[in-house]
This record gives C-alpha cells, structure tokens and sequence, in this order.
C-alpha cells in the first residue's frame, strides 16, 4: 500500500474530495440500509470503485474491507471448466466476467445464483442482501447481459447488483432499466490539482501549482494517472520544479508518433509502416477503441476546420464496424488509410489554390 | 438437321461443316431411307388390318393406354387418329385403304417441325378446335413447353402467306378457321432470324460484362433450346405414337422394339460412366506405364495364388496395342519416368529393398523391372504385398484396380468409404477376403481385396492391415517349401495364417499421416494425369455412340475444364445430354457451371491468381477461348476468381493472405483510393463472418469469396508477385496472448486490497507504464545502511510498493555468462514499444541492493504475521536459518541432550541368564560397591554435567557445542 493512490484513497463516503454532492447522496441512499441494483459508469480513472467501496463500507462497516481472493471454477453445461478469480468479503462478492470470455454467460449464470440462491443466516444483524459486484459489464457479451436480466428481478429479496463501466452504449437497455444509473464523472481539473497537493502535503512534499496544474492536463483528469504521474516525478527529481517534464505511458507516445508517421507522408509503404505500429499497439493490450479514439484526437490537431468535420464522421464509422467486426486492423488501417486519402486530396488541393 | 443425325448415329465434322448440303440431302433421303424399316411390317399389317372397323381398332388402341394412366400418351393417340383420318380425307370415306407409309411419314413430318396441332378431321370439325387442341395443349404443359410451342407459331401466323397446300419442302403449319377450311402457312428461317434480330443488334460494348457469356449469345441460346426443345417434344410423341403403332400391329416386330427399348431404358437409367466403362484392358484410358506395372505386380501373385510357374517375363499379349497410344507414348515415358524416379526415392528412404540405389540413372523400364523381378519371399509373395494406387479423383483408378484384377483372374472384393472401417470390421473383412473362397457359384475364383478411399480410413484399420501384411507364419519354412496350391488348402485350417491374397489400395492423398506406416510396405503407384487427346477421343465415342454432335475442340476445352477427370467429363456430357442438349459447343462448355471440380489448390497459387493478370494463352487450334478472354475479359476473370476462392474455402486465410500482401502490390494508385476501397472490403469481409460465427447465419457464407475478386480487379499486375505467407495476424495473437500473460500473471498474487483497484486494462492503460518509472529511484550507490533517514524512507516504500504489486528481481544469467536482475513478472515488455527511448534502468547493484532489501522485508512480514497468528501461544521459534535450529525454550539444550545420553547410557538391569536360560547369581563384589556410596561413574558424570551451567562434549561438531535460541528480528 505504499502508491499515493493506493494509500490515500478514501474509503467512506464522507472522505470522498470531489462530487461531494453525489456523495452525499449515495449516502442518504444506503442510510435506510438498502438500494436498488446500481449501474456505476464513468471515464476510467474517476473514482467509480472508490465510490463503490465507500458505498459498501457504509452499509456493512469495516468488515467490507477484508478481502479474499477466491479461485473459482464452474463447469458450463457444455462440461467446459471455467476459472475465474473472484474477490469477495464476507458481505460481497466481485468479479470480472469478461475474464472468462465467450463464457462469460455461464459465470453470470451460475455465480450470480449461488450467491444469490444462499440467504443470510442471521439477518438480525447483517443485511438480509449480499451485493455482487460485475465489472466491466460494457466487455459483457449480449448472451450474458441478457441472462442477467432475468436474475437481477428474480433474486432481488437477496442480492443486489452493481454494475460498474465506462460507458452506458453497450449495456443492453433492459439492463440499464433495471438500474439506478449513476455517473460518475471525471473530477475538474482543479479537484486534480486540489488531490494532488493534498496528497503531497501529507507526503511532507511541496507541490508547485504550475506542476500540478500539468500534471492534471496531461492525464486527462484523469486521477489515478495524476496521482502516478505526480509520484513518477517525484522519483525522477524531487525539489519539484515547475517546468520539468512529466512521464508519459509508452502507448501515448506511440500512438503520437504514430499519427505524425499518418500526416506527414501518405503511401502505401507508409501505411505499412502504420500498420505495424498499430498492430504493436494492438499486442501490448490497448484496446482498439483507444487506439481509434486517440488517433483521431492526434490527427485531428492537424486538420482544418472543415476537415475536422469530415475525420470525425470517418472515424465514426470506422469506430462502428470495429464494433460489428472482430478484426480491429482492418478496421484501424481503412481508417488510416481513409484519413491518408483525404488529407492528401486536401493537401493537394491546398497547393493548388497556393499556385493559382 | 439434328434429328437426322441423331437418329442415324452418326456424326462427324464433316456434317458440321457442310450443314446445308447435308439438310437439302437428308430432306430427299427422308421420304425413302428412315421409314423403310418399319414401313414394310406396317404395309403387312395394313392388308390385314386395315379392314377391320375401325371402331374396333380404336378400342384397342385406347385400352392399354388407359391402363398405362397416361391421359398424355391418350391424347396423343386421338391426335394420332385425327391424323390419320386426315390423311385420309382426300377419298373422304373414314375406312378407305390408305398406305400405313404414309402416315407414318406423314406423322414425322409434321412433328419434326414442331407443329403438333391436329389437323381438323372432316366429319367432326365442330368439336374438334375446342376438343382437340386442350389436351395437346396440357401434354405439353406437363412437359414445360406449352407457351414455348405457341411463339413460332405466332410470329408466323403475322407474315406468312397462306398455301392452299402444303409446301413441298420447309416447315410449315396448317390452320384451320372455324368452318373448316385449312390453309398451309409456310415457315421461313429468314422470320425466325428477324425473330432474333433485336438482341442481336444489341451491342455488347456497353454491357457491363458480369455474364460469363455475353447476354446476346445467352438469348440466342435460349431461342436455340427452345426450338430444340419443341422438336424433341414431337420426336418424343413421334416415338410414342409409333411404339403404340407397333405395340397394336403385333409382335414382328419385337426384336427391334426391345432393342430400342433395352437402349431406352439404360439411358434413363444407366449412368453413362458406368455405361462406357472400359471392359477390358485394352480400353482403358489410364497411363498404360501404370497400367502395365499394376498388371505386373498382380501377375507376381500368380505362383502363390495360382500355383502357375512364374514366367520369366509377362506375356507380350498384356501389353495393350501400341497403335492406339502411339501418340501418347512419348508423353507417357516422361510422366512414367518421373513417376519412377519418385517411386526409387520413397523406396530409397524406406528401407532399401531393392538395390537401386546405385542405378539412379537408369531407364524407367529397367527401374520398373527392377521393382517387379524382385525376389519373391519365402511364401512366393512378392515383396510388396500390397499395391497403393494414388492420384486425383476421375482418372478411373478404380476402374483400373478392378480391370487389372479380373483380367489377371481374380474375384473382386471391393472394401470402400461407404463400408463401415472400423478396426474389427476391417479385420473380419479383410480376413474374409483373404483366406476364404466362394466354393458355389461361378466365380470360384480367388478374391483380390481392392480397398479403395483408403486414405480415410482410421488409422487403427491401416495397422490391422499392416499387421495382415507381417503377419509370419509359424511353420514358415515348411509351408514355404510347399507350393501354392497347397497353401491354399492348408491355409483355412490356421486362423492366423499368412497373407496369400493381392491387397491393391486406392487413395487419393499418399501423405495422410495414417497411410504413413503402409507407404513404406506398399508398391506405389502414382497415376499421371489423363492425356486430353485420349480422353477427348473417348468421349468423342461417347458422344457418338449417345447422338450427340460435339467437336474434338468442344471436348479438349471439356477436358481441360475438368482437368483431365474422366467421370467428371462423361457425367457433363451425360448431363447435357440428359438436358437435351444434342450439340456441345466451346463457348457453352466454357460457360459451364457444370463439370468443374473443387479443385484444391494451394492458397498461395490462389494468391498469385488474384495478384496476377491472366497471361495470354497460347492459342489452340479450333478453339474459340482466345476470343472469349479478349471478348468478356472481365467478366472471365471475375468468374474465374470467384469460383477459385469459393472452392478453397479457407476464407479467413485467403482473407489474411490478401491484407498482408495488397500493400507490397505495384499499387499505382496516387490518390489511394484503390487501398481503401480495398480495406473496405475487408470490413466488410470480416463483419460479415463476424455476424456469420455469432448468429450462426452460414447463408452469408456465400459473400465471402467476393472480396477476392475486388482485389484482383483492384491490384491485379501482369508482373508475377511475390507472395508472403499471412502471418502478422498470428504472431500478433501470440504476442497478445503474451502480454495478457504476463499481466495476468502479475495480476494473480496482487494482494486483494490492491487487486479490486486495478483491472488489466487498467494496468496496461495507466499504471505499468508509470509503475516501472516509480519502482526505478536514484538511489546511491552505497551500503544501505549508510542511506540517510529520508533515503531509507524511500527505499521502504519502493519495497513495499514491490511487494504489493508482485513484483521482484530475480537474478538471471544472460547467454554471455553476465549476471543481471530481471523484473519479474516480466510487464516490462508490456509497456515497451519498439523506436521508444529505453526506459531508465536500475544499475545492477541497486537492483541487488533492492532484491536483497525485498527478501528481508518479506521474511519480516511473514515473522510477523506468524507472530500475529501465535499471539496467544507461547511464542514458538522459527525454523527460518539453517545454522539455527528449532529447540523449546523451556527444557535448557543442553540439559534435553543429556537427558538422552543419560537414557541411553542407563544399564539396564537384567537377571543373567547363562547358556541354558537359567539365572546366574551374580557375585556380590560390583554391587557391593556401589553401595558403598560410590555412584557409578556414568550417573556421577550426567548430574554433574546436568548442574553446570556450561557443558561440552567433545567429538560432536562445532556448531553444535553452543545453542541459543535466535530470532529472525534479532536477525534483520
């Protein structure tokens, strides 16, 4: 426990430095010792967890924070063994059913019922619920959002769900009608800055606002990168200094470069160059949307007004058939290749109407 | 005149050519030549019967029909008296005596030009436009043809002039208006063409050319079957008409009838295949190289099967007749001698049987004799017992197993895919086929065992027929002495006895891994390929034989359609003619559906096909494809690659294949428009097998090999283009499935706390990459302990850090003998992208320093979290160092040693007995001693020591002589 982000990570409701009003809510919410299914979804890096876990800390108390991780294998009716770790206290249980892949269905199934299939013994003193945590339900395949339907209205007298990821679009609509939606966005760029002096001061560090101030821009709000990023420079130098330079994950750099290999030559020997890259991308787990996403937020840096419009729409529709397919580099390079076409045309006509 | 020729069988080129000649000719010979036959039985019946009434007559007539169930034929029938009765209304009487040649001739001629509209009878003309022409019209509608028939017929009844007669020659069709008057009208091909005229006029250069044939030469054809169809209709009622003539004017006849009717019949019924399978070796098609060494290899049974006396050589009269093949000898020899070479290099790795190895260059007969004269074994076998034939499907290798084996006198049993193949079956099969005998019946021959498709048999049945071929025999000396025919009886009385019977396999793939065992024990035989010339002459029999008109250039393109497969080539041929077409032509063989095989060839000779525009193919003489390429380019190759890619199947690879190499194409395209539309199809290619894997919808299937053809039309170069196998996707798979590895592996004894936090995506998005700058701090490089408060501070929490997130150094030795730490689980390759500055490594030092921090801080926890766990337990110490060991602290060490020595050194008292059994007193002087106060020595010796505080042993090692009890705190 020795991360910034780990070691000063709030753990009630009360302690929580942003969203108070949420907050505060949520805690109203658990005050009567109940709640409906919740559907937690957020930019990564806002604190959804931490809120979840604050969340469940104020229901059941401190015993809520000791976990065990459990090895679990369910054999699916097809006799497939499944694995899957689960993390569990004595009062809930998580788990990542997309772990399991195309099974994921089968975990849903069967996990969700034992727990739920089991009442607590003594409900005098303990909730007469236990709570199951699922995340990443966006990675859920459509089989297993749908075996969840039913199971969420059927064992309602004794689990109660909360369902945490990053963006809503994918969760079938039964779902998220079955679920008290809360968002939970990413924090201001001041409530970054704000956590990271905080944190330093604790730390008996002396933080510079310039620095924390890019700190923030530079992880996109993002708070577990701030709070990393803030460490990581405290490693490289201590006595801040306001100007020096921050680190970067590999994957942005990468991708950066990438994007300025896409603008500044357009041919198809540089497209497979390009698509080199994006396949080392690819393999070092980033997720094709985020290679997409960030792409087109490098390349639209170059871009003109109009042309914005155009990449976007483009990027749009490569983004939807990366969805509908399986094979992400087809979808990565027709848009690359898309984006060369149309720069080019759009150099070339801007040499053009230079010469006439 | 098609129906001339098909009639009269025959056929050739000459008829072609001189077409018109040929009609004007057959329309005199018609009147005289065809009739003739049948006319001279008709006359005699007609002395006879026609004088009967004809009330009667007709009865007759209608009755079998009836019962036949036929209201087609029934009508046809009526239609036939009508006709008759018209041909007799010149003398207007209904029973005058006209000649029986008449009508029949005048019956095929009005069928064969496609009018079968009767004609009106006199004495009944009210009823008879009504009545008449439904059911002609609904026996044609059962055969499809009804509206077919009515379109000549209405194009001529706009323009013709009306005859009062019918026209001496030419096709023509009478019309009869309602008071009965009949008019002749005259039908001209000049009309017909006109007919045509419109789609011929269309032009083709703005045709988008997706047709493999162009859609003029599509109409045209249409208008051809049509009219082909028509005049088969009124050959076929002809032919029913005159059958039932024959069938009421009595029996004379019936040697023809049958005849015709055996033919009718195995048309229908007989696959043609089967029909003009070669009976004898002499018509076989094969490779006569291949045909010969087979025939040999059987005839080296003979002494052991036959009991014959082997001959020195095989009879000149197996060879087949030099004169027909004479032109495909020289080809042969080059096919036969690489087959050779081949055959002398498995025999080679196999086990060197036949001494060739030094004889590589010699001729193929000398290696063929070599194989073949070989030594027979102790039983007369020959070395190879069995003979594997292989090759691709419909070069007639079953056909050849079974020619060769009867004509060498053997009773065939065939064992093939459709039997069951399992291990005990086989076993029972082959036992049956190969010890026993048919003794009724008349075959008594002995059984030569042809398994065919052997290269789908279950391994498990290839060993069982291994072990047939090994089989010993256990009075092998003995019965190797006895001559064959003694086998044979002897042979039954044994279970397991040896093998005495040819095995011949068929296979079309000889490198299945099951048939790998047999190939080393078999007599290969790899079959060449059919000559086109030979093939085309067959089928050109064939066709002859069945009425069908077909060129040698028609039948070479069919050939080299079906590459050389002769089932395929005759069931086309079979199928066209079933379909009723009597004319084959190069540019309908070329549009074929039909006839073309799956044909499996490599994916990377489908690379080069989409990659590569078609070269120019040498021009065959008589043959039109040259035209059809220039004509239809696109068209052609777009047919050609689809079918290409939807007969490999292996979309995904294909699809793989073409994205990793459409971008090494010469692409000229500046603007790379060519490029995305290209990856566009691979979107589409892969949503759609996306969709197809996950709504298990397989219809979609068919879209697949579509993307292909957009490449070839996208990319295709006339240079050659060199190809590389896909493999990014696969090695991009592993590379994931790496780091996924390692991540999960990290992941896996992440402490739960810290676990619920983080995700695996998290990890490679946001925390790896900086985690390993945080775990890498400038630290000094001096002893730990000399580390300042804020620096020991600060190595603390990188252990801690460490420790939580599972991460450690563990020494490694790099191939050059240098020693270095490696982080482990090895995440660094997580987070390292190639052409990155690299990410600021620890010294070697610091990392040792950091390991050995880790290992202490480990053991502490772990102390500690005992202690914490024993707390209401004495406090126990730990087995942790091996200089220290565990030893309570309650009993002092030395005094629990003592205690031991003491109990080992306590005398034990026992009465003495003497030899035999009985107690000895003891003297008295010992005892007395000790009682005197005097302890003995021993006992003076333990308490002694027992009281001290310090003791030594001597001779009991060093690390023993002083104990204390020590603690890992104390320690670290």
């Amino acid at each position: 426990m020795s991360l910034w982000v780990d070691k000063y990570r709030p753990t009630s409701l009360g302690k929580l430095d942003y969203h108070k009003e949420q907050a505060s809510q949520l805690k109203n919410m658990v005050q009567c010792g109940d709640f409906p299914h919740l559907l937690v979804y957020g930019p990564s890096g806002a604190g959804k967890k931490t809120r979840i876990m604050c969340l469940l800390r104020e229901l059941y108390g401190a015993g809520v924070e000791k976990l065990r991780i459990e090895h679990q294998t369910i054999t699916a009716p097809s006799k497939k063994k499944i694995e899957i770790n689960t993390i569990a206290s004595n009062y809930h249980l998580e788990v990542n059913p997309s772990d399991a892949g195309n099974s994921d269905r089968v975990i849903i199934q069967e996990l969700i019922k034992t727990v739920a299939q089991s009442q607590q013994i003594q409900s005098s003193t303990q909730r007469e619920f236990k709570v199951v945590l699922l995340t990443e339900v966006d990675r859920l395949t459509k089989d297993a959002q749908h075996a969840l339907r039913r199971t969420m209205e059927k064992y309602m007298s004794t689990c109660r769900l909360i369902l945490c990821c990053n963006s809503t679009s994918k969760v079938i609509g039964p779902i998220r009608s079955r679920c008290l939606a809360i968002r939970v966005p990413l924090p201001s760029s001041e409530e970054v800055c704000s956590v990271l002096s905080t944190v330093c001061k604790k730390e008996g560090l002396l933080l510079p606002a310039e620095l924390a101030k890019r700190i923030s821009e530079k992880s996109g709000r993002n708070l577990r990168k701030a709070l990393l990023m803030c460490e990581a420079c405290r490693v490289q130098q201590y006595p801040f200094s306001a100007d020096q330079d921050i680190p970067e994950t590999d994957w942005e750099v990468y991708l950066r470069e990438t994007a300025n290999a896409i603008v500044s030559q357009q041919s198809p020997q540089r497209l497979l160059e390009v698509r080199g890259r994006l396949y080392e991308l690819l393999t070092h787990c980033i997720p094709a949307e985020i290679i997409m996403k960030g792409l087109v937020t490098e390349l639209l840096g170059n871009c003109d007004g109009q042309l914005k419009a155009e990449v976007t729409h483009m990027a749009a529709h490569y983004e939807h058939r990366l969805q509908l397919g399986s094979k992400a580099i087809y979808h990565l390079e027709a848009f690359t290749a898309r984006f060369m076409a149309l720069y080019k045309r759009f150099m070339e006509d801007g040499l053009d109407a230079m010469m006439f | 005149m098609d129906e001339y020729d098909e009639m009269f069988r025959t056929e050739d080129d000459y008829d072609q050519q001189f077409a018109d000649e040929l009609e004007v000719l057959a329309e005199m010979e018609f009147d005289t030549a065809p009739p003739t036959k049948r006319s001279e039985f008709r006359k005699q019946k007609d002395d006879s019967f026609q004088k009967a009434d004809r009330p009667f007559k007709s009865q007759s007539q209608a009755e079998p029909v009836r019962s036949l169930g036929q209201s087609e034929v029934m009508s046809e029938m009526c239609d036939r008296e009508d006709l008759e009765q018209l041909m007799a209304d010149e003398p207007i009487t209904p029973q005058a005596k006209r000649s029986r040649q008449d009508v029949a001739k005048k019956l095929f001629h009005v069928s064969q030009d496609g009018d079968i509209t009767p004609p009106s009878s006199p004495e009944e003309f009210h009823q008879l436009p009504s009545n008449r022409a439904q059911p002609v019209l609904a026996a044609l509608d059962l055969s499809g043809f009804a509206d077919i028939q009515e379109s000549p017929r209405r194009v001529t009844s706009k323009k013709c002039c009306a005859l009062k007669r019918p026209p001496p020659e030419g096709g023509y069709i009478s019309v009869t208006d309602q008071r009965g008057n009949r008019v002749y009208l005259r039908e001209t091909d000049d009309l017909r063409g006109k007919a045509v005229d419109p789609s011929a006029l269309r032009s083709s250069h703005n045709a988008l050319g997706l047709l493999a044939v162009p859609i003029e030469v599509l109409r045209e054809q249409m208008e051809e079957r049509r009219h082909r169809q028509v005049v088969e209709e009124s050959q076929r009622l002809t032919e029913i008409l005159n059958s039932q003539v024959d069938e009421v004017f009595g029996e004379l006849d019936d040697g023809i009838r049958e005849e015709e009717d055996d033919k009718e019949k195995g048309e229908s019924s007989r696959l043609w295949v089967d029909q003009f399978s070669p009976r004898h070796y002499t018509e076989l098609l094969s490779d006569d190289f291949t045909n010969r060494c087979l025939l040999k290899w059987l005839k080296l049974w003979d002494e052991v099967v036959f009991g014959r006396e082997r001959k020195p050589r095989p009879p000149p009269a197996e060879r087949p007749i030099p004169s027909k093949n004479s032109a495909n000898q020289g080809q042969g020899r080059f096919n036969s001698f690489s087959q050779g070479q081949g055959r002398f290099s498995s025999a080679n790795r196999s086990q060197g049987n036949f001494n060739q190895a030094n004889q590589k260059f010699k001729t193929k007969s000398q290696i063929t004799e070599e194989i073949l004269e070989a030594d027979l074994d102790q039983y007369k076998r020959p070395k190879y017992k069995v003979a594997l034939l292989s090759g691709p499907p419909g070069l007639g290798k079953t056909t050849l197993a079974h020619i060769i084996a009867k004509h060498a006198g053997y009773n065939v049993v065939e064992i093939n895919a459709s039997d069951d193949r399992s291990a005990e079956l086989f076993q029972k099969r082959i036992d049956t086929a190969t010890q026993m005998k048919s003794v009724l019946g008349a075959n008594e021959k002995p059984n030569c065992l042809i398994i065919d498709e052997i290269d789908g048999a279950p391994a498990a049945a290839i060993n069982i027929l291994l072990a047939t071929l090994n089989r010993k025999d256990g009075h092998g000396a003995d019965s190797g002495a006895e001559s064959g025919a003694e086998l044979l009886k002897k042979k039954k009385k044994k279970k397991e006895s040896v093998l005495l019977r040819p095995i011949i396999c068929i296979c079309n793939d000889l490198y299945v891994p099951a048939l790998r065992p047999l190939r080393q024990q078999a007599f290969l035989l790899n079959f060449p390929q059919t000559q086109p010339a030979r093939l085309a002459q067959r089928l050109a029999e064939i066709s002859r034989a069945q009425g069908m008109k077909a060129d040698t250039g028609t039948l070479m393109a069919l050939c080299e359609k079906t590459d050389n497969d002769i089932r395929s080539c005759i069931n086309t041929l079979q199928f066209l003619h079933g379909r009723g077409q009597r004319q084959l032509d190069v540019r309908s063989v070329q549009s074929m559906k039909i006839g073309l095989k799956d044909q499996n060839k490599g994916l990377f000779h489908l690379w080069q096909e989409i990659f590569q525009l078609p070269r120019i193919k040498r021009k065959r003489v008589g043959e039109e494809l040259e035209e059809g390429l220039k004509e239809g380019g696109g068209a052609q190759r777009l047919q050609h690659i689809l079918h290409l890619a939807s007969s490999s199947g292996e979309y995904d690879k294909l699809t793989q294949g073409l994205y990793d190499n459409f971008l090494l194409m010469r692409v000229k395209d500046p603007s790379l428009g060519g490029v995305c539309e290209a990856l566009d199809w691979l979107g589409f290619s892969d949503s759609l097998s996306q969709t197809m894997l996950q709504g298990q919808n397989f219809s979609l299937m068919r879209y697949l090999p579509f993307p292909p053809v957009a490449f070839h039309f996208l990319f295709a170069h006339t240079h050659v283009p060199r190809i590389n196998y896909p493999s990014s996707q696969y090695e991009a798979l592993t590379k994931t499935a790496a780091s996924r590895n390692s991540l999960a592996a990290m992941l896996s004894d992440v402490p739960a706390c810290i676990r619920t936090r983080i995700s695996e995506i998290s990890l490679s998005l946001d925390i790896l990459s900086l985690l390993l700058d945080i775990i890498c701090p400038k630290l000094r490089p001096v002893n730990p302990q000399l580390f300042s408060a804020r620096e020991k501070q600060q190595l603390s929490d990188l252990i801690n850090t460490m420790i939580s997130y599972n991460l450690s150094y563990r020494q490694d030795r790099t191939v050059d003998g240098q020693y270095v730490y490696v982080l482990e689980p090895r995440v660094e390759a997580v987070v390292c992208y190639p052409g990155l500055p690299p990410r600021r490594q620890l010294t070697y030092q610091a990392k040792q320093t950091i390991s050995r921090e880790m290992e202490q801080e480990r053991l502490r926890r772990a102390d500690t979290l005992m202690l914490l766990r024993n707390q209401h337990r004495e406090e126990q110490p730990k087995v942790v160092t091996s200089s220290v060991k565990a030893v309570t602290s309650s009993v002092k060490n030395h005094q629990q040693r003592l205690e031991n020595i003491l109990r080992n050194t306590v005398v034990e008292i026992r009465p003495e007995v003497d030899f035999f059994g009985r107690v000895v007193a003891r003297k008295e002087k010992p005892r007395m001693l000790s009682a005197t106060g005097e302890l003995c020595v021993e006992d003076a010796m333990g308490t002694a020591v027992g009281n001290s505080d310090v003791w030594f042993r001597f001779n009991e090692g060093v690390s023993n002589a002083v104990r204390r009890n020590v603690y890992i705190r104390e320690l670290l």
